[in-house]
This record gives structure tokens, sequence and C-alpha cells, in this order.
């Protein structure tokens, strides 16, 4: 179980602070520890500003630590994470460019000629269901579908690593369980380290292999840790009434409430 | 101008008529004496004048003049404007340090320049351009500079994450995303460019819009003031014109704005 030396993304001691504008401090971070092995599904859990986003831009690279280190394949992460890609929660697409060309985007950023990473990017809509929806820009499309050609975008430059910030929180119930779906069948295709990040235990449990609960803010720790034994592939539509899903839940749900309860005394 | 595309015919005709009332009321103002033809002269008057300039060719040499004038002012200002709102943008400590110095140089009113750019630059089109150029360069520097600052941070951290250098970050995200700014500030800019270099020729020149109307002036010529001023304007309108098609073509990506609700 204590597989360290496949860990893809490693989190040690981990603090972090911030300063408001105002010049009060705020400790969103501290004492993180938190391992992600290669090719696993990891969700983290917990009630809203405890810290989630925070860990997934560590992870990422666009934050530092305060104090401790985030390993990537057993190096220490200096800069911007290359082996990873994310997946936002608002809408990053560029406005400006066509569909295509954001999916397009990391390939030319890698320097690949444009038209070589169009006909990728072209191969890739084809594969998220956005055929003949290339040319059109952002704005055209649905919130569904934007969420889709993120995906894309996000996958095509090959990442190991994909992080994943409630990506689907802003789509109704139903394009939300269609996507989940949609990224289980890409990361069982490519054996992709996913690390996501939500407040919906339900989405955690179903899409993942392990759930880690992190504890309300201020000063945030991971709780609690815990494994994901059902099989795969899941079928999503049905997984939530199976019996171990249910005893799962109860399990998992007794962590997470504590945290969600300290979160409203804290207001 | 851009609002123009979606006007009802109704409105269009009661432009066209509001225009016409006008011009008749001031013909017939002049032809009765109700209306002092010396100090406001007469629409048939302006017309022929017009005419006169065009049929005989020498408005082109003036017009030439203040359009390469405006259009080197334009050019150097937007040029230095976009280049220096992006590097404070980008330095935020150089903006710091620079900033009550460039609020001091804003607010100095950009006329009374004009005498010493004549001092330095001479009689000639330079010292035109270079009062053209302070006005434009300030409009345009502080609207990319906002436009940058303004950039979305999500998509920024998007574009790094898909692996972009700062080179591309800049041309990928910021241009791209200032646009809309500086596309703005464009607007305004061209106007001022054209106001600017006809009150430096205006001070002191000896070809020109400018000249033109200084001289009918200095000759209490106000057909020929009008004359110009009616040269200068539909200049104007139709270099506006230009830019707003450029500019819908170059920001086709966001949603269309009901323009009909402007009204």
């Amino acid at each position: 179980m204590l597989g360290l030396d496949n860990a893809a993304l490693e989190f040690r001691q981990i603090a972090r602070r911030f300063t408001s504008p105002d010049g009060i401090p705020y400790l969103a971070l501290i004492d993180v520890n938190l391992t992600v092995r290669a090719g696993r599904f990891v969700s983290v859990v917990g009630p809203s500003g405890c810290g989630k986003s925070t860990l997934l831009n560590l992870a990422a690279g666009l934050m530092r630590p305060s104090e401790g280190s985030v390993s990537l394949f057993g190096q220490e992460l200096g800069g911007i994470n290359r082996r990873a890609a994310y997946m936002f929660q608002q809408d990053a697409l560029l406005p400006w460019k066509t569909v295509l060309d954001n999916v397009a985007l990391g390939l030319e950023f890698r320097g690949k000629t444009r038209a070589a990473a169009r006909a990728e990017a072209d191969g890739w809509l084809h594969r998220v269901g956005l055929d003949g929806f290339g040319g059109s820009f952002p704005y055209q499309l649905s919130g569904g579908m934007r969420k889709r050609a993120a995906m894309a975008q996000c996958w095509i430059t090959g990442p190991d690593i994909v992080l994943m910030d409630e990506p689907f929180a802003a789509l109704d119930v139903h394009t939300r369980l269609r996507m989940q779906q949609e990224i289980l069948g890409l990361w069982a295709e490519t054996g992709k380290t996913v690390l996501f990040v939500t407040h919906d235990l339900e989405e955690a449990i179903a899409m993942s292999d392990e759930v880690a609960v992190l504890a309300a803010g201020p000063g945030s720790r991971i709780v609690a840790r815990h494994t994901v034994d059902m099989p795969r592939p899941r079928d999503l539509l049905d997984i939530r009434t199976q019996p171990r899903f249910l005893e799962l839940y109860k399990s998992i749900w007794a962590d997470l409430r504590a945290q969600v309860l300290r979160s409203y005394e804290r207001g | 101008m851009s609002a123009a595309k979606g006007t009802p015919t109704a409105i269009r005709m009661g432009q066209a008529a509001l225009g016409l009332g006008l011009l008749t009321a001031w013909e017939t103002g002049s032809r009765t004496g109700a209306i002092d033809k010396f100090f406001f002269s007469q629409p048939s008057e302006i017309g022929r004048r017009l005419w006169q300039w065009l049929a005989t060719g020498s408005i082109w040499r003036h017009l030439g003049t203040t359009l390469a004038e405006a259009a080197l002012a334009f050019a150097i200002g937007v040029g230095l404007g976009i280049v220096f709102g992006f590097l404070l943008a980008r330095m935020p400590r150089v903006a710091a340090l620079l900033d009550p110095y460039i609020r001091i140089a804003n607010a100095l009113p950009r006329v009374v320049l004009a005498p010493i750019f004549l001092l330095w630059f001479g009689l000639g089109i330079w010292s035109k351009v270079a009062l053209g150029v302070t006005v434009v360069f300030f409009i345009v520097f502080f609207n990319t500079w906002q436009g940058v600052r303004e950039a979305d941070p999500i998509v920024i951290n998007n574009a790094r994450m898909l692996g972009a250098s700062e080179s591309q970050l800049i041309r990928h995200v910021l241009i791209p995303s200032a646009l809309s700014w500086i596309f703005s500030s464009l607007h305004i800019s061209i106007g001022f460019a054209m106001i600017a270099v006809v009150v430096g020729e205006y001070l002191g020149s000896s070809r020109g819009v400018g000249y033109l109307i200084a001289q009918a002036e200095g000759v209490f010529d106000t057909t020929g003031v009008f004359a110009g001023m009616a040269v200068l304007a539909s200049v104007v309108l139709i270099i506006g014109a230009g830019v707003n098609r450029l500019e819908r073509w170059l920001l086709r990506w966001k949603p269309q704005r009901d323009v009909t609700a402007a009204y």
C-alpha cells in the first residue's frame, strides 16, 4: 500500500498563508500530507473555503507553498508543473479563439505548427463530441459544450497528471452525469493520474479510487482518507444505489459532516 | 456610427428630416436677414465654396498635409501608448514609481505645448505631429494599461498551464484581451489627433486645413471657416467608420451587443 516509489504527486508538510489586501494574514493550509499514486483517481472533498483550490494551485505550480514541498514523480516542483493539465472551475477557454484553436493551443505552445496542431485538435473535437463546432467561438456554445472543449484542451497535450477543480459545478445534473462518465472513460483509456477537487461527496465516491477529506478552514489539513474499493468500469447511472456505495458514503460523510458543521460555526 | 446598422427606417427618415430642416432654416434665415450672413455665412455659400475647393483641387494639398500629420501623430501615439501600456502593466513596481509623473504629464493642457513645439520642431509638420502624439499617447496608454490589468487571471493561468511562454502569453492572451480597451481608445484618439494637428496648424503653419481656417478667419471669411469645419468633420467620420469595421472584425469573438438598446 505504501508504494511511495510510484507517487505521481506528493505534498509534504505543506503550509500556505495568504495576506489579504488589508494586511490581515490568513492560514489556508497547514500540515498537509498527501500522496497521489500514479494512475490513480484521487478526490479531495471538503466544505467550501477549506483550501481545496489552493491545493490544486500548489500542485499546478501556479502557487508556491509557504512551508513544505510538492514533489512531482520524486522531484521537487520549482515552477509551473509542465506534466500536469488543469481543468478550472470557471470558463478558462480563450474567448477570442475558436474552439478548434483553443483545443490546439497547448500543442502550438509546445512548438507544433499550426496546421499539425489543428489536425490533432480536430481528432479531439470528434472524441469529445464537438464535431462541427470547431469554428465556433466559446460564447456560442452551451456550458456543457464549453466543458467538453476544456476537456479536450487539457487532454490533448498528453499530461501525466490532470488536476480538476470542481469542473462540473456549474452544469445541470444530467449534463454533469454525462460529463463525469466521459471523464471516467477518458481516464480509463489513458491511465493518467487525476487529482479531483469537489464539495460533492457522491461525485467523489462515484469517480475515485481514493477520497481524502480536508478540514474546514482556516488551517485546513487532511483529516481522513478512504479507499473506494468498488469495481471498474463503473456505471455512474446505477452506482449510487449500490449497497457498498451507501456504506462508503456513510463512513466518509461521518468525517465530512463534522467539518461542514465546523465551517457553519465559523460562518 | 456603429448604431446605424440596426437603425429602423423611421429613425433614418427622422435624422434626414432634422438635418434638412436645420439647413433650410439656416438658409432661409440668412436670406431673409434674420441671421447675419457675415457672422454665420449660409449653407449654399459653404456648399459652393466646398465645390470650388474640390473643382480646383486646392483643398487636396491642405487636406493631404493635415491627414499626413494626423496619421503620423496617430501611428506614433498609438504605437508608443500600446508599448508603454504593456510595459507598465507588466511591471507594477516601475508603474508605481512613475505614477505621479504620468499624472502630472497628463494633467498638462496639451494646447500650451503648441508654442514650445513650434520652437523645437519649427513651422513644418513635425511640430503638429508632436502635439498630436502627446494627446493620442495618453489616451491609448491608459486604456492599454487598464486592458492588460483587467485580463482574466483564470484565462492567464490556463494559458500558463498549457505551456505558454511570456511572449506567447502576451500574443495569445494579453493583446487580444486588451484589444477592446485599445479600440475604444482608438475611436477617441482619431478625433483628438485631428483636433491637435489642426490646432497646431492654426497657431503657426504654411499649409493644412487648420491654416486654411486661420487664413479665412483673418479676413473675416466665415464661409471659409465653416467649409473647413465641414471638411474636417467628414474626414473624421469616414475614418471612424473604417475603424468600426476593423473593430467588428477583430472583436467578432464577442457576443453581439444589442445596438438598438442604445436608443
